[in-house]
């Protein structure tokens, strides 16, 4: 109800309708049973006298007429009656009152006609003879507290600088509950934008204050939306990639204002544009999501920038900008291939990645029965045994790659290997299309087909008769915007490209993937019928699986349509390899909480430490030592978490701006288990800029659950009479009479004069 | 690697066997006509592409079908052929994994398909003409990835005459000794040294070996400017007639042993390398 509205009712009703919602009615005569017999004596002598009289009055006269003296009868007998409003009432000075106020940056955005929502709160709470202060504390023994992040008691408001880098409802109104707990509080008054960016917990507050009953007043500023704003959501990229990968992320953009409009999206690292794109901005309050590919070139970790220009009137031109840090790893990554007969495809894979300085592919190829072959191994040593038989051997790569290899070649511990290869170890496994893999290679049943995306049906071939497919590739939706099937420099490009590639071929088919696989290429057939999967992914454990089933991925480089200076072969594979070994993790791994983080703010440093064989070590001791960029290195000490085999954490505190390293190490009984590195970015805090329009549904919540109200600047003035409505704290009941409302009289009126116009009219008086 | 020694004693025991089995399939295989002419024709009016269907096979034995002198029928592309190839493969499959169409396959060059098969035999190139449009199909080939075999051509006329042409197709990369130590000599069976084969008549004479003056065998190739082998050049020694007669009682099989020896090589390293 607007303030003019909520004027109009109390005059016509003596209160407003926030008192008639804190009290109850009752009523004040001290006989009402005689005073109501009376009454309907009063009632019935009028209602006769007009019955009694026929013939005089048409029936509809007589109606009407007894209706309204009825009415104006009714009313005295209202007002006889003596109708009462009974609210509780703080009696003044004894009671405490918290005014909690945001102190975070978005109170900083001058949204309120030109004015800072700090500015505006100031006045409101801050200054004598203005606003609402001399009212509240003229009823009640204030608390003044700041919140952002954290929550603070403080003298007075004046000297708020609206610096806060979170904004944390939840913790400020729990702490202020605890604090005050001792002492008679009548309620909490909260003035915010309620641009809460915290992680949560708000419901818990929110019914705590409820069984305390401590009624909370949200008092809103800002514009529930920005007239002229574009916005970007929360861009969600790899945390490592190798050198040379092409990255693909989705931005999510909003907007106000600007609908339509066409803006570029740019992608920047160390000071240079690497990417950008074309954006019609959506409608207002709905969400384009903008798919952007760009390049990860120089190693190292790289801050990434995704930023629309500021555009004309744009209030708050932070929230145009998100960061992202990509650690771009400049390792060579072996991937073991094992090829079960001489292939082509084995010839150009080797050739299409053979000039990537990141993947190096490590061939075991068996050339006839119980002849292999071993193709770039480190030493004599690699491979010398065969397909490896221990965990230590097989999980020192990264990737694994099966062509055309049966499943009985393998031990069923060599298959449970495999699929724990990918599950435990974190690896990447791919498997080929052949006359030897998936169904027709016997692995339906197998624990690498459990690994596997797909789901391996009947094989269809029986002895060398064999099915075999053409199939036209084309790209998913997932696919066009997925890493692993980028194969030209942008997105557009690449799905042009893919619909000139020639057929392939296959003789595996297959239809189904597995619930949670997706599948990024699908193959059309030539002669009709459904789609055969081409590439689908899964996640499995701590890896990934894909499956290729197709035989002769090499006629992308071959064939006579593809232009001879055309690297889309290369290009597949280099990317789809990069893909399956990006996430693989090392024998220590190391993460952070959050990769960028606000100066001032802490950190959870997370450690996973394995063995040689991946299995997870507890006992391990574990030390980051932590570079700050001006040099100076702190030692921290890692501790077990318990909950997790061989997971590692400590807290950060972050106090200096800029690239952190965090190099672990891990050791057991003085043997070096392994080493690592992690980065984290601090930075100026910028969360507050984001989601930062008055959020009026979560303060009207807040209010109503326990009691309290909203208010916006303009309807703020009623606040302190609000508040002495309550139950908390030290109250009396008040009696307030409704007798003498205004609106009866002027109902009673309106009767009496109704019923002598109609006799008028009807030429009765 | 005491193993991988063992196993290669395998595969020269399972040649042996492959040699009698070709012995046994042989007299299925009918021989080529060998006429000599005079009169040059291209491929075009005499024998076109014969694409088997591609039957999802992994390799296809394709032989390269070029302008230049005819011999009899055909042109000199043909020598050997179909016997030849059909033969090879019979050893070729029983001696490797690989998944090999057990028929011929000739493609022209200038042909787009014979981009989908990556490894192409000529043979008797001494006296190839190449048109403009097999220049260029053959240097595309070789560009894009393609692997090409070069077998049964004889002293240094013939020598000039391939040269020349071959420097049409790839005029920036040099021809050059393979050396002995290279990959292509281990990659299936070690091999430490070049024999000269004989063509089927003077192998059944049991004397000399070479033809016009090409008294000693050379193993030349292509590479390009990355090191990859694009042209394997097998002069001065014929490998065909080999594998067209190891069945024939008077033809020595320590040359059908060889020809089989270094023709599986030649193959698997152009399917891996």
């Amino acid at each position: 109800m607007d303030a003019a509205l909520e004027a109009l009712f109390g005059f016509f009703f003596k209160y407003r309708p926030f008192v008639f919602e804190k009290g109850t009615l009752a009523l004040g005569a001290s006989l009402p049973l005689v005073v109501v017999l009376v009454g309907l004596a009063v009632v019935a002598v009028p209602l006769l006298s007009y019955l009694r009289v026929p013939g005089q009055l048409r029936r509809r006269d007589r109606a009407i007429l007894a209706t309204l003296r009825l009415g104006a009868l009714a009313v005295l007998l209202i007002i006889l009656l003596r109708p009462m409003l009974v609210v509780a009432t703080v009696v003044p000075q004894q009671n405490f009152l918290a005014v909690l106020v945001d102190d975070s940056r978005s109170m900083q955005i001058a949204d309120l006609d030109g004015r800072q929502r700090g500015e505006v709160a100031r006045e409101l709470l801050g200054e004598e003879d203005r606003g609402i202060m001399d009212e509240l504390a003229a009823r009640f023994k204030l608390r003044f507290f700041r919140f952002d992040a954290t929550t603070e008691r403080v003298t007075g408001i004046t000297d708020l600088g609206f610096g806060g880098p979170r904004t944390d409802l939840s913790q400020a109104l729990e702490q202020v509950r605890q604090e005050l707990e001792p002492v008679p509080l009548a309620g909490v008054v909260v003035v915010t934008d309620g641009a809460d960016n915290s992680a949560g917990g708000l419901t818990e507050s929110l019914l705590r204050l409820k069984a305390s009953e401590v009624p909370v007043y949200t008092v809103g500023l800002g514009r529930a939306r920005f007239q002229r704003d574009v916005s970007l959501g929360r861009v969600e990229t790899p945390r490592s990639v190798l050198e040379g990968s092409t990255v693909v992320v989705e931005v999510h953009v909003t907007q106000s204002g600007f609908g339509g409009r066409r803006v570029p999206l740019q992608v920047e690292s160390e000071g240079r544009i690497v990417s950008s794109e074309e954006v019609v901005l959506p409608d207002n309050g709905e969400t384009a999501t903008v798919p952007i590919q760009f390049p990860a070139s120089e190693p190292g970790p790289r801050l990434f920038r995704f930023h629309i220009p500021p555009q004309p009137g744009e209030l708050v031109a932070e929230n145009n900008t998100r960061e992202a840090l990509i650690v771009v790893e400049d390792a060579r990554q072996k991937i073991l291939y094992f090829e079960g007969e001489p292939r082509f495809e084995l010839k150009f894979i080797r050739r299409a990645v053979a000039e990537d300085e990141n993947l190096r592919v490590v061939v075991f190829l068996r050339e006839a029965e119980n002849v292999f072959r071993r193709l770039d191994v480190d030493d004599a040593e690699e491979l010398a045994t065969g397909f490896p038989t221990t965990r230590e051997e097989l999980f020192t790569y990264r990737g694994l790659i099966l062509g055309s290899v049966e499943a009985s070649f393998f031990t069923q511990d060599q298959l449970r290997m495999i699929a724990e290869f990918v599950s435990e170890r974190g690896g990447g496994l791919l498997m080929l299309g052949g006359r030897r893999s998936f169904a027709e290679g016997g692995y339906a049943g197998t624990a690498v087909a459990d690994a596997l995306p797909v789901v391996l049906e009947r094989p269809t071939m029986e002895g060398t008769d064999r099915l075999v497919t053409e199939l036209k590739v084309e790209p998913t939706p997932v696919g066009l915007l997925h890493p692993a099937t980028q194969i030209a420099a942008t997105l557009d490009a690449s799905t042009a490209r893919w619909a000139e590639l020639p057929s392939l071929t296959s003789v595996n088919p297959i239809r189904e993937v597995k619930p949670g696989a997706s599948t990024l290429l699908r193959g059309v057939l030539t002669d009709g019928g459904d789609p055969l999967v081409v590439l689908a992914y899964q996640r499995y454990g701590r890896g990934r699986t894909l499956a290729l089933p197709v035989q002769d991925s090499w006629l992308w480089q071959m064939h006579a349509e593809v232009a001879l200076d055309d690297l889309t072969h290369e290009r597949f594979w280099q990317q789809l390899l990069r893909w399956l070994v990006s996430s693989v993790p090392d024998r220590v791994s190391v993460s952070a909480s959050q990769d960028r983080v606000a100066i001032g703010s802490s950190v959870t440093l997370s450690a996973e430490v394995a063995d040689s064989a991946y299995l997870r070590v507890n006992g391990a001791d574990v030390v980051a030592t932590v570079q700050t960029p001006s040099g100076t290195a702190r030692e921290v000490g890692l501790e077990w978490t318990v909950e997790t085999d061989g997971t590692y954490q400590a807290q950060l505190a972050m106090e200096e701006r800029g690239l952190h390293s965090v190099r672990v190490l891990a050791r057991q009984g003085g043997t070096l288990l392994g080493e690592n590195s992690g980065f984290v970015h601090v930075a100026d805090p910028v969360d507050e800029y984001f989601d930062a329009e008055l959020r009026r549904e979560l303060l009207e919540r807040i209010a109503s659950e326990t009691g309290g109200r909203f208010y916006t600047a303009a309807t703020v003035g009623t606040l302190p009479d609000d508040v002495q409505y309550t139950e908390s704290g030290t109250t009396v009941r008040e009696e307030n009479d409704l007798w003498d409302m205004p609106i009866i009289f002027l109902f009673l009126v309106c009767l009496v004069a109704a019923e002598w116009g109609y006799r008028r009219v009807r030429g009765l008086a | 690697m005491r193993k991988a020694r063992r196993l290669g004693d395998l595969r020269h025991g399972g040649l042996a066997v492959v040699v009698m089995l070709v012995v046994v399939d042989g007299p299925h295989l009918a021989p080529a006509g060998l006429g000599v002419s005079s009169s040059q024709a291209t491929p075009t009016t005499r024998l076109e592409s014969r694409l088997p269907p591609r039957a999802g096979h992994e390799f296809y034995f394709t032989r390269a079908m070029y302008s230049g002198y005819t011999r009899g029928r055909r042109g000199s592309w043909s020598t050997d052929f179909p016997k030849a190839d059909r033969q090879f493969l019979i050893g070729l499959t029983h001696l490797t994994n690989i998944d090999a169409y057990e028929g011929e396959n000739p493609v022209r060059l200038d042909d787009p398909t014979l981009r989908q098969y990556p490894f192409l035999y000529a043979l008797e190139v001494g006296y190839m003409s190449l048109t403009d449009a097999e220049v260029r199909g053959l240097r595309e080939y070789l560009l894009a990835g393609g692997f090409l075999v070069i077998d049964d051509f004889w002293g240094t006329y013939e020598w000039q005459n391939f040269e020349t042409q071959i420097r049409r197709v790839l005029p920036e990369y040099p021809i050059v000794e393979i050396p002995l130590d290279h990959p292509l000599l281990s990659t299936f069976y070690n091999l430490d040294a070049i024999r000269q084969v004989p063509n089927v008549w003077l192998g059944r004479a049991g004397g000399r070996t070479w033809e016009r003056d090409g008294y000693r065998p050379a193993l030349r190739g292509i590479f390009d400017d990355r090191g990859r082998l694009l042209v394997v050049i097998n002069w001065n020694t014929d490998l065909g007639d080999a594998w067209e007669w190891a069945e024939d009682p008077w033809y020595p099989i320590e040359f059908s042993n060889f020809a089989y020896q270094l023709g599986v090589n030649m193959i698997v390293y152009g399917m891996t390398h």
